[in-house]
């Protein structure tokens, strides 16, 4: 049994003194070594080393501490991580890195273990009087080495890494097949072919190196320590949230959004203002601190200038909002750094730096990180280059944050680079799915496809032959991963509505290579040019898409509906066979249901001229059916409050689509918000389930209501056209905005729209055990429970709720769950990991697509394209200017009517603008200038034109610059852009011939350079990249954006079905 | 703010134990001669001296005899060097009082005192050495001297606690892992019936994980009483053979 020792410890008290603890420490002889050469039967359950290993390695604590990062090459296999190492790395380094050990140690795809040789009775070694702390670790790794060496019958040699060379010289010899070598000759001999890891390895050497030359010479205050941080927490004097740096004026500006329900501060509504860079000490943009409040009479305000990127200038006499609680960062709880992208500096800087030393200042792609100083020796080779780079540490010496170099990734400005540069930006971290994951998968080619499973038929509910099963996408799909069918069951009574979703579980068997990928990408990521998936090809356009005309598997939901009331009478959830039989597409199925003679191809195949007829009228009446079902699912949640907010769920559908290529301009059809709205009824019944069978480990989504505070400017914007806006309730919410409509100027109920989805917030997938129940109500859509069921294909949370659908099925049936279910606390993790990847998605998206608008306008000049002239409506004033959206190019931005010179724009008699020395005068909802021709207003929702040029950047993302050219709202030879009808055709047609031009010049930037295509290659997973289609992306981005201005932000999903 | 990791990935705890392995528990009867019943327990690091005098006849005030059956006085009281830091401790306080009085229901419960009209037993308890479960090493304790001293009981009183990490239930919570902030469940059971003389939590807990809980801290009870047992009877093997039967 176990042998129970005693282990005494010298700890610090809460008063400061020394406390001498003794704590037990009891030893097993049966610990578990995971190794699969284990030769004397070890309890191994779980991730194993395998066999096929040349040595085992083991880190002593301080490789782990210093290098872990090496480790976490995939390439280093058979990594034994003692007991000892990592608590060691624990105390020393923070939550921070043990976390990152841990989930390296949790990764499958990852070749490493934990061995508790602490608790091993014969590979426990206590500690001597007098023995170093360090000594003792390295002695107990070596100890613990020689015993999993000899556990295994010395089957394997055993290499210890150290950075100790006093170990190295005690240990190196003493015992046959262990070997204690440094860091570096392991790399060196082992693993000479790895450059990565040499160069990772270097630069963390360096990196260290630096880090004890440090001056002592002190720049900021001491952090206080964590005892203290949490005291000060709990008693209510320091208040813990999120740094939130803001992006315009990155060097004075943070704030601090305070996490939970902070009572004892019930008096703080808002967030806290962090000036300057003292008061923020050393703080970087996302991190958990705890600040202080300053006293309320140095308190300021936030500033409500425009601010171009770069804001230098002093602060001070610049306007102010009224006064805001204001504080100073006094500790960091916990550090959020993530890998960033920076660019090297250009050489005349590097030289006059790099004289004192090897250390160069780079700057961080993100405005909001600060400059980070790196040592390197490669800066003459890597200016102008994008690189990766991660923190290592912030002393209160250093003015700047310490980093070490991780990987290049291209030269600045190139497109590839950029869009690296997004997604590493994003931490989205897509390689291509591995050969390993591949071989899991069934196959599928042309010569032999797949076929349907014999033991599935059986126990699966048979619908191919009994129901019509049809798909509405968007055109040239391939994903398809929903279907409908509808029926009026025999005694027309009653009315049968299927959703039948592609059955991804039954293909990604949990825990296996491809469910972890999915699980880490969480969703697929569509960027403005390309598109990353979630599932390897094979699965999301064959075997799961619902093609027509083939057998596939599905899950699905069946309704049985009152024919007359629609009310349910029976639903039916389970695992299903179907075929689909026609693949129709959203137009072609709203012209079948306006009568239309349209064509469908499925029907054009037969010959036989009845059957066509009779099957055509079968398919007719089916999509009438389903349009009677889901107008009435629309008005039942109309009356419950949902939110119409329009466009919307165009944007979604475009998102949804994995085609984007498609150039088709979107109108609203009637039959989108058909599909739609079965997609939600599908998705609230089967949260409804999970939910009733697993109360406190379902996966639901929810939208919370959102801040009354935050529709002030929506409400005060609405007021200058006299349209009151009630934001009591999302229904209140919603009939004020249908009621808000401006006769003479569609765009103001648009830009109304807008500013009220900005103020929601987003919606999220949560655990039901972690929220009480009122908490679970989704405010965009009305409904009490809601989740995301039916995109398998692109969604991990789909996934999720597949298998808790299953599960709940199954143990109605009474059979015992094939697997233990997530407990409330994995799986509440697990939503938080899904909905940082969307955020994290959408941004991606967004700058991505920002990127090709900058790319779009960069080789036009400004001064005599008449594309880059457009009409702006003007949609919140600032201090010294305005924020403006141009509706042709979906469009947001700034616009200056103050410049440096303190001149303001001054408006001649034919609207023309002049920069002028002038007064400027701020009210709430205009901006007056005045100058020697006279006064002029800008008000709220005010036609101006503007000309956009690119503003160059180095170091950030490219940004446009608006600049007000005349008062008068644009007259431009081409059509502006209508809301509704050939307006927009118009555009689409400009804009591909835009498109066509900008594909000279892609090429041209192209042939510039040639080792763009490697990289191509390397990180690009959709088909080969066309050209052409690339660039009518660019031209469906315009589209996309025009859709974006009726509902813009990130949210926008929440609201749709996004089906 | 998360503090010590109290329950690794590998599923070991702060000292080497898995959720549901009890510490070592060891105990000897007999220790004075002078007091009716005695014994002295080590539960871990924690070590409790038990005594028990009586039933003898009720002492200080007639007001609190019982006709029916007889009067449980309990005593509990920490070493002043009983904790990491040396702590003067005056008898008394509250928390030994709260103790004493959780003490005297337990055994109240377990001791058959209608057996004893008009007399009383008193029970004293004394922590040497704390190391988390004080309240179940006590009873443990106690329960000893009780059998040491003759007095008939139910059954024994097997105390012990459990804990709530990550969703795992933990039998028998050592110091570190008491103040590591989560849930303490103590539990004294009379194993044989499965009847729960005293139920103690403090903290909060999802109702859920309740019954999870319960189960955890009874069948470490269980474990507890069959250790007790074999105590018990070398004990009685000793003093036979002492006595030369």
């Amino acid at each position: 049994m176990m042998i129970k020792t005693e282990r005494i410890l010298h700890l610090k008290s809460s008063r400061g003194g020394k406390v001498r603890v003794v704590r037990e420490h009891y030893l097993r002889e049966h610990v578990p070594c995971f190794s699969a050469l284990c030769q004397a039967a070890c309890h191994n359950e779980g991730k194993t080393l395998p066999e096929d290993v040349t040595h085992y390695v083991v880190p002593d604590a301080g490789v782990v501490r210093d290098f872990l990062e090496v480790l976490e090459f995939r390439e280093l296999q058979g990594i034994v991580f003692m007991q000892t190492a990592c608590q060691a790395a624990q105390h020393s380094r923070g939550r921070r890195l043990y976390n990152r050990l841990r989930s390296l140690l949790k990764d499958p795809r990852h070749d490493c273990i934990h061995f508790a040789n602490e608790f091993q009775q014969y590979s426990y070694c206590p500690r001597e009087k007098g023995e170093t702390q360090e000594k003792w670790q390295t002695r107990c790794i070596y100890h613990a080495a020689v015993w999993y060496h000899d556990h295994l019958a010395g089957l394997r040699p055993v290499v210890m890494i150290t950075e100790d060379q006093e170990a190295v010289a005690e240990f190196g010899s003493s015992a046959s097949g262990i070997y204690v070598i440094s860091t570096q000759e392991y790399l060196q001999s082992f693993w000479p072919d790895l450059l990565a890891a040499h160069e990772l390895y270097s630069s963390i050497c360096q990196a260290l190196q630096e880090r004890e030359s440090e001056s002592t010479e002190r720049e900021y205050a001491e952090h206080f320590p964590a005892e203290v941080l949490e005291a000060g927490i709990k008693s209510g004097r320091f208040i813990q949230g999120t740094l939130n740096v803001n992006k315009h004026r990155a060097q004075h500006e943070a704030f601090v959004r305070f996490e939970g329900s902070t009572t004892k501060n019930s008096e703080l509504n808002s967030d806290v203002l962090v000036c300057g860079g003292k008061n923020r000490n050393r703080a970087v943009h996302g991190d958990l601190v705890a600040v202080e409040l300053l006293p309320a009479k140095e308190w300021r305000g936030r500033n409500t200038a425009l601010h171009e990127g770069l804001g230098e200038d002093k602060a001070g006499e610049e306007p102010q909002s009224k006064p805001m609680p204001t504080g100073k960062v006094v500790g960091i709880v916990q550090r959020n750094w993530r890998d960033y992208v920076v660019t090297f500096p250009p050489r005349e800087e590097v030289q006059s730096q790099s004289r004192n030393s090897q250390r160069i200042l780079v700057t961080p792609w993100d405005y909001r990180i600060p400059k980070i100083r790196i040592s390197t020796q490669q800066a003459e080779a890597l200016q102008d280059h994008r690189v990766i780079v991660r923190l290592d540490l912030w002393e209160s010496t250093s003015l700047y944050p310490n980093g070490h170099t991780v990987r290049v990734l291209g030269k600045s400005g190139e497109l590839e680079t950029e869009v690296q540069t997004i997604l590493v930006e994003n931490c989205i971290n897509v390689p291509p799915f591995s050969e390993a994951q591949l071989r899991q998968l069934p196959e599928s080619s042309a010569e032999q496809p797949w076929r349907v499973e014999p033991e599935e038929v059986s126990s699966r509910l048979d619908l191919r032959d009994t129901h019509l099963v049809f798909s509405i996408d968007p055109l040239g799909c391939e994903d398809v991963d929903d279907t409908l069918s509808v029926r009026l069951l025999p005694g027309g009574t009653r009315l049968e509505l299927g959703v039948h979703i592609a059955d991804v579980t039954h293909f990604v068997q949990e825990g296996s290579l491809t469910d972890l990928e999915a699980r880490s990408r969480a969703t697929t990521y569509y960027l403005a040019d390309r598109r990353y998936d979630m599932l390897p090809g094979v699965l999301s356009a064959d075997l799961c898409s619902l093609l027509g005309g083939v057998d596939r598997y599905a899950m699905s939901v069946m309704w049985q509906l009152d024919a007359q009331s629609l009310a349910v009478c029976k639903v039916w959830y389970g695992r299903t066979l179907i075929r689909s039989s026609y693949q129709l597409h959203y137009e072609l199925a709203q012209s079948l249901l306006n009568g239309e003679q349209a064509e469908v191809p499925e029907l054009d195949r037969l010959d036989d001229e009845a059957e066509r007829c009779r099957r055509r009228a079968e398919l007719l009446q089916a999509l009438r059916l389903l349009t009677r079902v889901a107008r009435h699912l629309r008005a039942q949640r109309d009356q419950g409050g949902a939110l119409e907010l329009e466009g919307v769920e165009v944007r979604a559908q475009l998102d949804s689509s994995k085609n984007i290529t498609a150039l088709v301009p979107r109108q609203p059809l009637e039959v989108h918000e058909t599909v739609a709205e079965c997609m939600i009824y599908a998705n609230h019944w089967v949260a409804r389930k999970i939910q009733e069978n697993f109360p406190h480990q379902a996966l639901l989504r929810h939208h919370p209501p959102p801040r009354q505070e935050f529709f002030n400017q929506l409400i005060d914007s609405a007021r200058t056209r006299s349209f009151a806006i009630n934001t009591r309730s999302n229904k209140a919410l919603a009939d004020s905005l249908d009621q808000a409509v401006d006769q003479r100027d569609p765009v103001v109920n648009r830009l109304l729209r807008m500013m009220a989805t900005q103020a929601m917030s987003n919606a999220l997938y949560f655990s039901t055990g972690a929220c009480s129940e009122e908490q679970y109500y989704h405010y965009g859509l009305a409904l009490d429970r809601y989740t995301h069921f039916t995109s398998p294909i692109r969604r991990y949370a789909d996934i999720i709720v597949h298998r808790l659908l299953m599960a709940a099925i199954n143990a109605e049936r009474g059979l015992a769950p094939s697997k233990v279910l997530a407990s409330n606390k994995d799986l509440e993790e697990l939503a938080h990991q899904v909905n940082n990847r969307n955020r994290a998605s959408q941004h991606a998206q967004k700058q991505s697509t920002e990127l090709f608008q900058c790319l779009y306008f960069k080789d036009k000049d400004p001064l005599t394209d008449e594309r880059c002239v457009a009409d702006a409506v003007i949609y919140a004033i600032r201090a010294n200017g305005m924020l403006v959206f141009i509706p042709r190019y979906g469009l947001r931005g700034p616009v200056y009517v103050k410049n440096r010179e303190n001149q303001v724009v001054s408006v001649e008699g034919d609207g023309s603008c002049e920069w002028k020395a002038g007064a400027l005068e701020r009210q709430v909802d205009r901006i007056s200038t005045t100058t020697s021709t006279g006064t002029h207003n800008f008000s709220i929702f005010d036609h101006i034109t503007v000309r956009i040029s690119v503003q160059p950047s180095r170091c950030h993302p490219l940004n446009l610059c608006l600049e007000v050219i005349s008062s008068r709202p644009h007259q431009a030879p081409v059509a502006e852009a209508q809301p509704k009808g050939r307006g927009r055709s118009e555009l689409v047609q400009e804009v591909v011939r835009l498109a066509e031009e900008a594909s000279q010049q892609a090429e041209e930037r192209k042939g510039r350079v040639p080792k763009l295509s490697k990289e191509q290659r390397e990180f690009r997973q959709s088909k080969q990249p066309n050209l052409y289609s690339i660039l009518q992306e660019i031209a469906e981005m315009a589209l996309l954006d025009l859709h974006a201005c009726e509902a813009p932000s990130a949210e926008v999903q929440t609201c749709s079905t996004s089906a | 703010m998360a503090g010590i990791e109290l329950l690794s990935d590998q599923g070991y705890r702060l000292d080497g134990r898995k959720a549901t392995e009890l510490r070592k528990v060891q105990a000897r009867m007999g220790v004075f001669g002078q007091a009716d019943g005695s014994a002295y327990l080590e539960q871990g690091n924690t070590k409790v001296l038990a005594v028990v005098y009586g039933p003898h006849e009720v002492r200080g005030a007639r007001s609190k005899i019982l006709y029916d059956r007889a009067v449980i006085n309990c005593q509990y009281s920490m070493a002043t060097f009983s904790t990491a830091e040396r702590k003067r401790r005056p008898h008394g306080d509250r928390k030994s009082s709260e103790m004493s009085l959780h003490l005297k229901q337990t055994f109240e419960a377990a001791v058959l005192t209608q057996l004893y009209p008009r007399s009383q037993i008193d029970i004293y308890v004394k922590i040497l050495q704390a190391d988390g479960g004080n309240y179940s090493a006590c009873v443990n304790a106690a329960t000893l001297a009780v059998i040491d001293a003759g007095i008939p009981m139910r059954d024994y009183v097997c105390a012990c606690t459990a804990g709530f990490v990550d969703d795992t239930p933990l039998a028998d919570l050592c110091h570190a892992e008491e103040s590591g902030g989560g849930t303490s469940l103590a539990v004294a059971l009379l194993p044989r019936g499965g009847q729960i003389a005293l139920l103690q939590m403090d903290a909060r807990l999802h109702q859920d994980h309740l019954d999870t809980l319960m189960e955890a801290a009874m069948t470490a009870c269980k474990g507890v009483s069959k250790v007790l047992d074999e105590v018990v009877r070398q004990h009685l093997q000793e003093m036979s053979i002492l006595t030369g039967e």
